[in-house]
Formats: structure tokens, C-alpha cells, sequence
């Protein structure tokens, strides 16, 4: 990139130095309502948070670890190790019986643990769930952990590219569902919530048990 | 209780009309937001009075109903946003200008924007707890020409937005058009922020120079939405399930008018479409308590309002201190004779 490129000629840019803050002000009040359609907040992007009251390595390594999403999910179970190093399959049970390929990417400095996921096939995994982890203490100030999780409305939601490779009596397609991922990963985040609350305040009590033993 | 209707509407706006050019010269701004919401705004005149106001709008009121005000009246109650005189509203005044004889007379300083709610609350308390049979309510908005019109104040392009006006009603203990739900509510914790304020910081009852104005507290201006996003629905929706209606069933939508962007934000919030909200924002500005009488009466005379339909009334006053909501089921049957 040009070193001193002039960003006064993109256009479009609302800086300071060329929109008044009164001008500001009435934009954020025009882009303000006071409720907004499902769609205008869910259509593209399907974003959820929670706090977890759970010390954010502790959530982190146990998002990253892929056998759990047995666990904290709906539906993904039965986890089986595939050819292709790295990418498990589970049955999502969703589908009725649908291999759900899954690729874990996670990032102990960053906290970040992404999810590459397909229906019916491994090599292309294209169902992506972003996972960010942050300690509470820097956002909150509070212990515990906060979890952002993102997804995004992948063309293939609407369209499945590999329709060959479904399972003949299956009728649905995973991104039939997209109009409720936010109430089902809202679902999901909370069973993430309540395992690893209820796991950390028993070994909480149990150290404190052993302490007091000894 | 008995039920209360609201029967009838009048208004009056002063003759005196001002365009954004008033406040362009003098703000030596050519564009600003400001003037980009209300195009004209009434300015009360430099000696008119609210009983003044009064005396057009109740006559014009009588005319629709045909009842004879020096007689008809049981109870008055008014609002006025900078009264004629400090100490007192102008409830006497008018019981004297008119001949009026009423039982029970109010002077309201509370509620503001939507004190036209407040008033129909208290009247239809008093009509069900003493022999009084209706009642008179009477909004006056007067901070425009008295407050925002002074050369100090014109200068800012905030001053475009107020508009003056008067809204009367004429509400009777009877089933004809009856007020459905009334939900109102006080917010002690937004109290202070609206202020009178002064240039050189005196207090508003010690003598100086320069003019006051009312401070919305800018820098609270993104609080100030929020809570009128978050309390006006909530009123305006509770106020429905008192009713026992949904948004389905609403003919019109009523609110005050303190800006373009709230009044869609509570039209979008009931989920009611354009053409059913009733406002007059860009030819009077934002009228205060006055708006919802003054915009009733609108809706009656475009035929957005009609017979037989239930009207939700709502909104809030100041920075969020006093929020309200009514439905009426607007000319549910003929009124019955008088005994």
C-alpha cells in the first residue's frame, strides 16, 4: 500500500474531518430504532455472547477439545476419527442420520476456536463457527470468561452444493434451519454455560473440600 | 368503574406562522439537522395568552358538540408548557374569560408531553368518585414563540424544532367512545435532565440579560433515545394487553412529536404501518402536550381516525420522566341523549 495515501479521496468515509458531529449524530439517530426485524440483525451474520462464570482457559480448552461438542450441542454425537488428519466426524442427529465433519482451529493466544463443518462430506468444510474466548476481568471486570460466536450465512446454507451426497431419505438441508440458528445456538451456548459453571464450582468445592482435610 | 369517553377534539394554532428561514438567518448555518425534520411551526403571538387560545379552541370544541360551555362543563384541567404568569396555570382565567362553571378545577404541571394522558386519567378518577359528569382538557404548548423565538435563542437550530398550538377535549361519563386503557408512569431517575439553562448561569427566577433556553443535557442525547426506544413501547404495548387488542387491531396511532426518528421508532415498535400513524410534524413542529389532541383531531378530520376504531395514544415527556399510553375505542356507538 502507498505510504501516504490520501484517504480523503474514498468515498464515503465518515471522518471528523469532513462530517460535523451534529451530521453524525442525526445519522446515528436515523440508523437507531427502536426494534429491528429478525432478518436485519440475523439474515447474514448470526452472532451470540454469554458470560460463563468459569476462568476463560479453562472454557477455552474445553471448546477446543472436539470430542466435547458431544456434550454442550443439540445434536452432534457419536464422534469417530476420519481419514484426513485433524477432521473427526459426528452424527448430527438434525439430519436424522448425517455425518457432520468437523475441523477444529484453535488459538491459545488469540482464544479463538473455529469449527470447520460439513454436512455429508470432509473436504470441503464450509460451515464455519467463529469462537472467540476473553477473560471478563478485561470486559467486565468480573471473573469468568465471555464468548463471542459467530457464524455466517454461507451461500451453500441456501443451496446444498453436494446434494449427491446426502442421505436418500433425508429431506431437510442444514440451512433450512438459518432463521432459527440464533435460537438454537443460543440453546447450545446456555448448555455450554450451565456444564462448565456446574464443573467449575464442584471442583472448586472439591479443592476447597481437600484443603480443608488437610 | 364507569366507563369515560373521549367525545370530541378541537384545536388552535396561532395565526402567526414561521418558516426554517427564521432560524437560518439568524444561526448563520445553511444546513443542519435541524431543519431538515419540521418545515413551519406556529409561534404564539408576542400578547396572546392561553386563555386566549383557549377561548377559540373550547369555542370550536362546543360548536362540534353543540353543548353550551358555561353549563356543560363539570371539570377543567389544564397543561401549559411556559404559562402566561408563574405561580399559576391558566385554569381560572379561562373559568373567568368563558363564564365557565365548574366544580373542579386543575392546573397540571406534570406530564408534559404526554399530560393529555395524564389529564384523561385524572378526569376519569374524578368523574367516578364525585357527581361530575365530564370534563373538559386543555393543552397548552407555548415555549416556541416565548422561549425559542427570543434573538438569543433563535440562533440555535435546535430552537426550529418546538411549534405552538393548543388541543382541547371534551370527555363525558358515558359508553359512546370509551377510553379503553390508560397506563401511565413516572420515571423520578430522568427527572433532571431537562433544565432550564442561561448563558451566564443564573438561576431562571434571577433577573439578567440574557434569554434562557431548555437544555436536553446533549451530552445524554444517546440515553435519551434509548430510553424513549425502550419505555414508549413498553407503555404503548401494555396498554394494548389492557385493552385486550394486539396491533392488529389499532385503526390510528396517536404519539407526541419530538422528532421524525421516535415517531417511526414507536410506529415500527407496535408494528402499525405508516399510513395509520397520525402526526404533524412537518407543518407544526413538535407541539409537546399539545400533539396528541392536536394530531387527534387531524386524524378525524383526514379520515385516518375512524368510527369505530380503536386509537392507541402514547409517548413520553421531557427526557423520559413521565411515560403514557392510552386506546380508546374511537365512536364505538352513538352517545345517548341527554337525560
Amino acid at each position: 500500500m502507498t505510504k501516504n495515501y490520501d484517504i480523503s479521496t474514498i468515498p464515503g468515509l465518515i471522518r471528523t474531518e469532513n462530517v460535523e458531529l451534529d451530521e453524525m449524530q442525526e445519522m446515528c439517530m436515523e440508523m437507531t430504532h427502536a426494534v429491528y426485524p429478525h432478518d436485519k440483525i440475523y439474515g447474514q451474520f448470526c452472532s451470540i455472547e454469554e458470560y460463563i462464570d468459569c476462568p476463560p482457559e479453562v472454557v477455552f480448552d474445553y471448546l477446543a477439545d472436539t470430542k466435547n461438542l458431544g456434550e454442550w450441542t443439540y445434536s452432534t454425537r457419536d464422534m469417530k476419527k476420519t481419514d484426513c488428519h485433524n477432521t473427526m466426524v459426528f452424527n448430527d442427529a438434525i439430519g436424522g442420520i448425517t455425518d457432520c465433519y468437523c475441523k477444529t482451529i484453535a488459538n491459545k493466544d488469540a482464544m479463538t476456536v473455529d469449527y470447520h463443518c460439513a454436512w455429508d462430506q470432509g473436504d470441503h468444510l464450509w460451515m464455519i463457527y467463529l469462537i472467540r474466548v476473553i477473560p471478563a476481568q478485561l470486559v467486565f471486570n468480573k471473573p469468568g470468561s465471555v464468548v463471542l460466536w459467530t457464524n455466517c450465512h454461507h451461500p451453500f446454507y441456501d443451496h446444498n452444493p453436494f446434494p449427491e451426497k446426502a442421505p436418500k431419505e433425508r429431506e431437510g438441508w442444514v440451512g433450512d434451519a438459518w432463521n432459527m440458528f440464533y435460537a438454537g445456538h443460543t440453546i447450545e451456548m446456555q448448555n455450554l454455560k450451565k456444564i462448565l459453571e456446574f464443573r467449575y464450582k464442584r471442583d472448586i468445592c472439591e479443592l476447597q473440600g481437600k484443603k480443608a482435610k488437610s | 368503574m364507569k366507563p369515560v369517553s373521549l367525545i370530541s377534539v378541537a384545536s388552535y394554532l396561532p395565526e402567526k406562522i414561521v418558516d426554517n428561514d427564521f432560524f437560518k438567518n439568524e444561526s448563520g448555518l445553511k444546513t443542519h439537522s435541524m431543519f431538515r425534520g419540521t418545515k413551519l411551526r406556529h409561534h404564539i403571538g408576542e400578547n396572546e395568552t392561553c386563555t386566549d387560545m383557549a377561548t377559540i379552541a373550547l369555542t370550536r370544541l362546543a360548536e362540534k358538540i353543540n353543548i353550551n360551555l358555561q353549563h356543560d362543563v363539570d371539570i377543567l384541567m389544564t397543561n401549559v408548557t411556559i404559562p402566561d404568569i408563574p405561580f399559576v396555570g391558566p385554569g381560572a382565567s379561562i373559568v373567568g374569560a368563558l363564564k365557565l362553571k365548574p366544580k373542579y378545577v386543575y392546573d397540571l404541571q406534570n406530564g408534559g408531553c404526554v399530560s393529555f394522558i395524564f389529564m384523561m386519567e385524572l378526569a376519569r378518577a374524578i368523574i367516578n368518585s364525585t357527581d361530575a359528569k365530564n370534563a373538559v382538557i386543555c393543552n397548552f404548548q407555548t415555549a416556541a414563540g416565548r422561549i425559542l423565538a427570543l434573538p438569543d435563542n433563535r440562533k440555535l437550530p435546535q430552537s426550529a424544532i418546538p411549534g405552538d398550538g393548543c388541543g382541547v377535549a371534551f370527555l363525558a361519563a358515558d359508553d359512546s367512545s370509551p377510553i379503553e386503557a390508560i397506563v401511565t408512569r413516572t420515571h423520578g431517575e430522568y427527572a433532571n435532565d431537562m433544565r432550564p439553562i442561561a448563558p451566564d448561569g443564573r438561576k431562571w427566577w434571577e433577573p439578567g440579560v440574557t434569554a434562557f433556553n431548555i437544555d436536553f443535557n446533549k451530552s445524554r442525547l444517546a440515553a435519551i433515545v434509548g430510553r424513549g426506544n425502550k419505555l414508549v413501547p413498553e407503555v404503548l404495548n401494555q396498554a394494548m394487553t389492557m385493552a385486550n387488542v394486539t396491533h392488529k387491531d389499532i385503526g390510528a396511532l396517536v404519539t407526541n412529536q419530538p422528532n421524525k426518528f421516535f415517531l417511526r421508532n414507536w410506529r415500527e415498535s407496535v408494528l402499525i404501518p405508516e399510513e395509520k400513524q397520525v402526526h404533524t410534524f412537518d407543518e407544526h413542529g413538535n407541539l409537546f402536550g399539545a400533539a396528541i389532541p392536536i394530531c387527534f383531531e387531524r386524524g378525524i378530520d383526514t379520515g385516518v381516525i375512524k368510527p369505530g376504531e380503536k386509537i392507541l395514544l402514547g409517548g413520553f415527556s421531557h427526557a423520559g420522566d413521565y411515560t403514557a399510553s392510552a386506546v380508546i375505542h374511537w365512536q364505538k356507538k352513538a352517545r345517548p341523549s341527554p337525560a
